[in-house]
């Protein structure tokens, strides 16, 4: 019997998601198409009278964006809001702004799918040569974590995503859905399939064939232990989520025209 | 010496400020000058390589807009950002939609000079048929125990400042003597209120206190929050004193309809 329900959405596109590149820490905006796709989420959500009691984001400007579109469409600006560095998206580490149609020409669809979507593969590390390493590492969100600058991480695997998501979880959020807040996670692809894992209990093995749509509001309905009473379901015109998680999941083939 | 450093800032325009008609509580979006207003706020403290801890904000949402609007310019919208009805503009009571100018028509301009700018002179309360009386009895307020009673009233500055300090003295005051430096995105009176507070002003003096919209007011504070000088708006000087004799020109019959 459903007692508690939570809202979890991936964030909608920004320029990397086009040009199919690993963006992860790297904070880029939302372009139009993802303010647009965090405003139908919006209106979805205002739609089905969601009255949110508190939101939580990562520390990456596009889960923030996202939030506050959301909120402004559902009149909620006033509602509070958290972000932590632990819903983050998954640390890439050295694949960080590879794109990954030239990774699976070079490494093959299956590597580039491991790397994806396997459940504990860690890529290799960023380190200081990457074109990247000092704008992450360098922006003052980064030294104002309850861990130290250089115990964060430089890559993860979905399993390492979920270990330092899982106490911000246990301590931060459980706590305020066992009150009864009705509470909104604006995160991303790898960090909310890593927290859906955890309240579905998905397998390893499974959660590699799990794709989120972005910009689609996912609900996850949870009994008194804050367990999944059943599958999460995607809200919203079902044929146009069909094509969205389609729209994902090629992002890692080769286009039949390079063949 | 300045220990601490606090900014204020009165939110950008919304389209009732246009028609310089009385906010309040009525929850208002930033017109386009308001978002412009607010963006170059934030380009302003970016240009002074301002970096904040903590923003907090009046609960209406152009003061949280204006927030997001200046944190985006930063690049720091991972700041938090927390939002009080402790903060809000002050209550006009029925006066509540109505327009400086109409009422400086019906009484006269030194009439509408104190209410607007006085400490402890009161406008007349609403009732639960003003019609923007059920706009602003909003579930944001049931969460924060605000019942409809007090939100009928109208409000002198002084209870302005007597709701406002307890909310001062146990969120904010802590959070800039951990050397936080704190941003209090706000409106036009409760900005007034606080100033009074730290500055010491005098009843008497608040009312020739005039603050421009969407420009940032710094404060300087000793190590009891007590302000080291004047507040001091941050800025080309020159576009500061238009905004404010703006403001001030909004109580005032227009010559032309003379």
């Amino acid at each position: 019997m459903s007692k508690y329900k939570l809202i979890i959405l991936r964030h909608g596109e920004g320029a990397w998601n086009k040009e199919n590149r690993f963006c992860s820490w790297v904070d880029q905006k939302l372009n139009s198409d993802g303010l647009e796709e965090a405003r139908n989420c919006g209106r979805q959500l205002k739609a089905l009278n969601f009255e949110f009691d508190l939101v939580f984001t990562s520390v990456l400007n596009r889960s923030i964006h996202t939030a506050w579109l959301i909120l402004e469409e559902l009149g909620q600006e006033w509602v509070p809001l958290e972000s932590s560095w632990r819903l983050n998206e998954r640390h890439y580490g050295a694949l960080i702004g590879l794109n990954r149609e030239k990774m699976a020409l070079n490494h093959g669809e299956e590597q580039v799918k491991v790397w994806r979507r396997s459940y504990n593969v860690t890529p290799p590390p960023i380190d200081e040569s990457h074109p990247y390493y000092h704008e992450i590492y360098n922006d003052r969100r980064y030294k104002v974590c309850d861990v130290a600058l250089d115990q964060l991480p430089r890559s993860e695997s979905l399993k390492e995503v979920l270990e330092r998501l899982l106490p911000y979880w246990n301590e931060r959020i459980a706590p305020e859905v066992l009150k009864g807040k009705t509470v909104l996670i604006s995160a991303h692809g790898n960090s909310s399939r890593a927290l859906l894992k955890h309240l579905e209990g998905i397998s390893d093995e499974d959660i590699v064939n799990i794709t989120l749509p972005t910009g689609v509001p996912i609900l996850l309905e949870l009994d008194e232990n804050l367990h999944a009473v059943g599958p999460h379901q995607f809200l919203g015109d079902q044929e146009a989520i069909r094509a969205a998680i389609k729209k994902v999941e090629d992002q890692g083939k080769v286009k039949d025209s390079k063949k | 010496m300045s220990k601490y450093k606090l900014i204020i800032l009165r939110h950008g325009e919304g389209s009732w400020n246009k028609e310089n008609r009385f906010y309040s509580w009525v929850d208002q979006k930033l017109n386009s000058d308001g978002l412009e207003e607010a963006q170059n706020c934030g380009k302003q403290l970016k240009a002074l390589n301002f970096e904040f801890d903590l923003v907090f904000t009046s609960v209406p949402n152009r003061f949280i807009h204006t927030a997001w609007l200046i944190l985006e310019e930063l690049g720091q919208e991972w700041m938090p950002v927390e939002s009080s009805w402790h903060l809000n503009e002050h209550l006009y009571g029925a006066s509540i939609g109505l327009n400086w100018e109409t009422m400086a028509l019906n009484h006269d301009e030194e009439q509408v000079r104190i209410w607007r700018r006085s400490y402890n002179v009161t406008l007349p309360p609403t009732g639960e048929s003003h019609p923007y009386c059920h706009e602003i009895s909003d579930s944001r307020y049931k969460v924060c125990g605000v019942t409809l009673d007090q939100l009928l009233r109208s409000e002198i500055l002084k209870e302005v400042l007597e709701r406002l300090l307890p909310y001062w003295n146990e969120r904010i005051a802590p959070e800039v003597l951990k050397g936080k430096i704190v941003v209090i995105s706000a409106h036009g009176n409760s900005s007034r209120a606080l100033l009074k507070r730290l500055e010491g002003i005098s009843n008497e003096d608040i009312i020739n206190i005039t603050l421009p919209t969407g420009v940032p007011i710094l404060l300087e504070l000793d190590e009891n929050l007590h302000a080291l000088g004047p507040h001091q708006f941050l800025g080309d000087q020159e576009a500061i004193r238009v905004a404010i004799k703006k403001v001030e020109d909004q109580g005032k019959v227009k010559q032309v309809k003379k």
